[in-house]
C-alpha cells in the first residue's frame, strides 16, 4: 500500500437509526437522526465538521447527502455521496479516514442510510439479459457458496443455521435491532427455503435504518471535543476490490476468500487475526459469516462451522461475532451496514453495550463485502 | 416486415449454429500471454492484464462446481419457479452459471457431468425469442 496515514484517527462519537421498516419516513429523516445522534455522542458541533460522506446505493433522488444536512445548516462544506454496494457505508468511513490521515481535514462525518425494496436483490437492472439467465441472485450466490462449502468440509446445515440462531438472540439485546425474537435451530431450518439450502431466517432481511460515525484527528480533539475517555483509535482503514479468481469472473458472491483488505489493514494496524476481540462480519447469509471467519484467519480454514457449532462465536465465547445481531436480525440497509458495524465495535470498546457487552475487549474488527467484489476492512482499539 | 428470429441471449457468450436456435456453442476469450480463458468478452486479461487476446469456443459440457434450487427469483426471470441454479465449471477453467434443466432434484450432485441445453427465455421488444445457455445432465 502506497499511503501511509500521516497522523492518528479516532472515532469521537457514532450514532444509529434504528433498523427496520418505517413507510412514514423518507431515507434522508433516518440519515439525519443517525448524523444527529454521533454528533450528540462526539459532543461536536455541526459548524465544526469539514467534510461529510454519504454511503448508500437504491436511486431516491439526487445529491440525497445534501439533502440529509441541509436541515442542519448550510455550513458550505463538501459532501460527498458514495455508492459501492453493500459496503457503501464502510467504504464512507474509509473515506473520512483518509482525509484526516492525509492532513486534508481534522474533523469529518461519514454517514449511511438505506431503504431497501422488499423482494430478492438482484445487482443488475430489471431488463437485463442476466435476468432471463436467472443467476443474478444475491442469495442463490451464497447458496452456491453454501452448498459448495458443506460439501468440501462436511459442514451439516444445522451448523449454517445456529449462526442465525446466534444473530436472532443477540439482536433480542439490542433495541435498535429489526429483530428481536429469537429463533430455535429447528425454527430456522424449517423456515421458508430461499434457495437450498438457506432459508428465510438464514438470509438477511430487506431494511431501513442510518447510520454515522465522527471521525477526528488525534493531534486535534481540543480544537473541537472535550476529551471525555471514550474515543476509540481506527488502527486501520482498507477497501480493496477483487484480484482475478475464476469463479468470481461471473457473480458477485462468489469470492468467499478475499484477502486483498485484511491483509493491508493487518499491515497497517500490525495487529493479527490472533489479536482480534470482537469481529463484525458481512453476514448477509448464515454461509458469509462462517466463511469470512477463515478469510480473515481468525479460524482455520473449513472450521469456521465449527467456531458456531460449539459456541465461539458467541457474546460469551472467545471469537464473540455479529454481537449486535448483524445483518442476518440487526437488519440490512445497505448504505447504513458498514458504519453500523463501526458504531456497534466503538460500542463495545467503550463497555457501553449493557446486555451485549463483551468481557474486556481491546481490538475489534469490522468486514463488509460489497457487490462488485468490494470489501472494507476497519480495524479499531481503545 | 421483419422475420420474428431466434437470437442468443447475449452474442458474446453464445453463437447459435441454426435458425432454430437448437445448436450452438459458447464463446470466450484466450490470452495468449498468460492462456487464461474468458466467458464472454473481456477487454483486457481479467489475470494479467494482456491486451493480446483472442476469440476462443469452449466446450459445450462441464462439472457442477454447486447448486442451489431458487424458489423465489427476482423480477425479470420468465421461467419455470422452482429452478435450479447450477454454477458448471468447464475444462477450460471458467464457471458458467445457469439453469441446470429436466434434472430431478435428488440427482443433483456436486461433480456430476452436464453438458449445454438450448432453450428459449423470453422475447425481446421486437418479439424475437431469446436463446439462453442452460445445461442438462450429460447422456452417457
Amino acid at each position: 500500500m502506497a499511503v501511509k496515514p500521516q497522523r492518528e484517527v479516532v472515532v469521537l462519537g457514532v450514532g444509529l437509526h434504528p433498523f427496520g421498516r418505517f413507510p412514514e419516513k423518507d431515507l434522508t429523516q433516518l440519515a439525519q437522526q443517525a448524523v444527529v445522534e454521533a454528533l450528540k455522542d462526539a459532543s461536536v458541533g455541526w459548524n465544526t465538521v469539514q467534510i461529510a460522506y454519504f454511503g448508500h446505493v437504491y436511486y431516491q433522488g439526487m445529491s440525497l447527502g445534501e439533502a440529509t444536512l441541509r436541515g442542519l445548516g448550510l455550513t458550505g462544506i463538501p459532501i460527498v455521496n458514495v455508492e459501492n454496494a453493500c459496503s457503501s457505508g464502510s467504504t464512507a468511513f474509509w473515506q473520512a479516514y483518509w482525509g484526516i490521515a492525509t492532513g486534508l481535514y481534522d474533523l469529518a462525518l461519514a454517514f449511511g442510510a438505506e431503504k431497501v425494496p422488499k423482494g430478492p436483490v438482484a445487482v443488475t437492472a430489471e431488463d437485463s439479459p442476466e435476468r432471463l439467465i436467472g443467476a443474478d441472485h444475491m442469495m442463490a450466490g451464497y447458496a452456491l457458496r453454501a452448498r459448495r462449502y458443506m460439501e468440501e468440509y462436511n459442514a451439516p446445515s444445522e451448523a449454517l443455521a445456529q449462526v442465525s440462531v446466534k444473530a436472532h438472540d443477540n439482536a433480542a439485546l439490542n433495541p435498535y435491532a429489526q429483530y428481536n425474537k429469537t429463533f430455535t435451530l429447528a425454527e430456522v431450518l424449517e423456515s421458508r427455503p430461499i434457495a437450498d439450502p438457506l432459508t428465510l431466517y438464514q438470509c438477511c432481511p430487506t431494511s431501513e435504518g442510518g447510520s454515522a460515525a465522527v471521525l477526528c484527528a488525534r493531534d486535534a480533539i481540543k480544537n473541537f471535543a472535550p476529551d471525555n475517555g471514550r474515543h476509540v483509535t481506527v488502527a486501520a482503514a482498507a477497501l480493496a476490490t477483487g484480484t482475478y479468481s475464476v469463479r468470481g469472473a461471473d457473480h458477485p458472491a462468489l469470492n468467499p476468500y478475499r484477502k486483498e483488505a485484511s491483509d493491508q489493514a493487518y499491515e497497517m494496524s500490525e495487529l493479527g487475526p490472533e489479536d482480534v476481540d470482537i469481529v463484525q462480519v458481512h453476514d448477509a447469509a448464515t454461509i458469509g459469516e462462517v466463511q469470512q471467519l477463515e478469510a480473515l484467519g481468525i479460524v482455520p480454514r473449513g472450521e469456521g462451522w465449527v467456531a458456531t457449532q460449539t459456541g465461539r462465536t458467541r457474546i460469551s465465547g472467545d471469537i464473540p461475532t455479529n454481537t449486535d445481531g448483524g445483518l442476518l436480525a440487526m437488519g440490512h440497509p445497505f448504505g447504513a451496514s458498514g458504519i453500523r458495524m463501526i458504531h456497534e465495535i466503538v460500542t463495545q470498546l467503550r463497555g457501553e453495550a449493557g446486555p451485549r457487552q463483551v468481557k474486556d475487549p481491546k481490538v475489534g474488527l469490522a468486514h463488509c463485502s460489497g457487490a462488485g467484489d468490494v470489501t472494507t476492512i476497519h480495524i479499531l482499539k481503545k | 416486415m421483419s422475420e420474428k428470429k431466434r437470437i442468443p441471449v447475449v452474442p458474446s457468450r453464445l453463437k447459435l449454429l441454426n435458425e432454430e436456435g437448437t445448436e450452438g456453442v459458447l464463446l470466450g476469450v484466450r490470452c495468449r500471454r498468460c492462456g487464461e480463458h474468458f466467458f464472454g468478452s473481456v477487454v483486457f486479461c481479467q489475470n494479467c492484464t494482456s491486451g493480446d487476446l483472442g476469440p476462443v469456443e469452449l466446450s459445450n459440457h462441464g462439472t457442477l462446481y454447486s447448486y442451489t434450487i431458487v424458489r423465489r427469483p427476482p423480477d425479470g426471470w420468465r421461467g419455470n419457479v422452482p429452478y435450479i441454479l447450477g454454477q458448471v465449471e468447464l475444462p477450460e477453467g471458467p464457471h458458467v452459471l445457469s439453469e441446470v434443466v429436466d434434472c430431478p432434484l435428488e440427482g443433483l450432485k456436486v461433480g456430476m457431468a452436464l453438458e449445454l441445453a438450448l432453450l428459449v427465455g423470453g422475447e425481446d421488444a421486437e418479439g424475437n425469442e431469446i436463446v439462453v445457455y442452460k445445461w442438462r445432465q450429460a447422456k452417457p
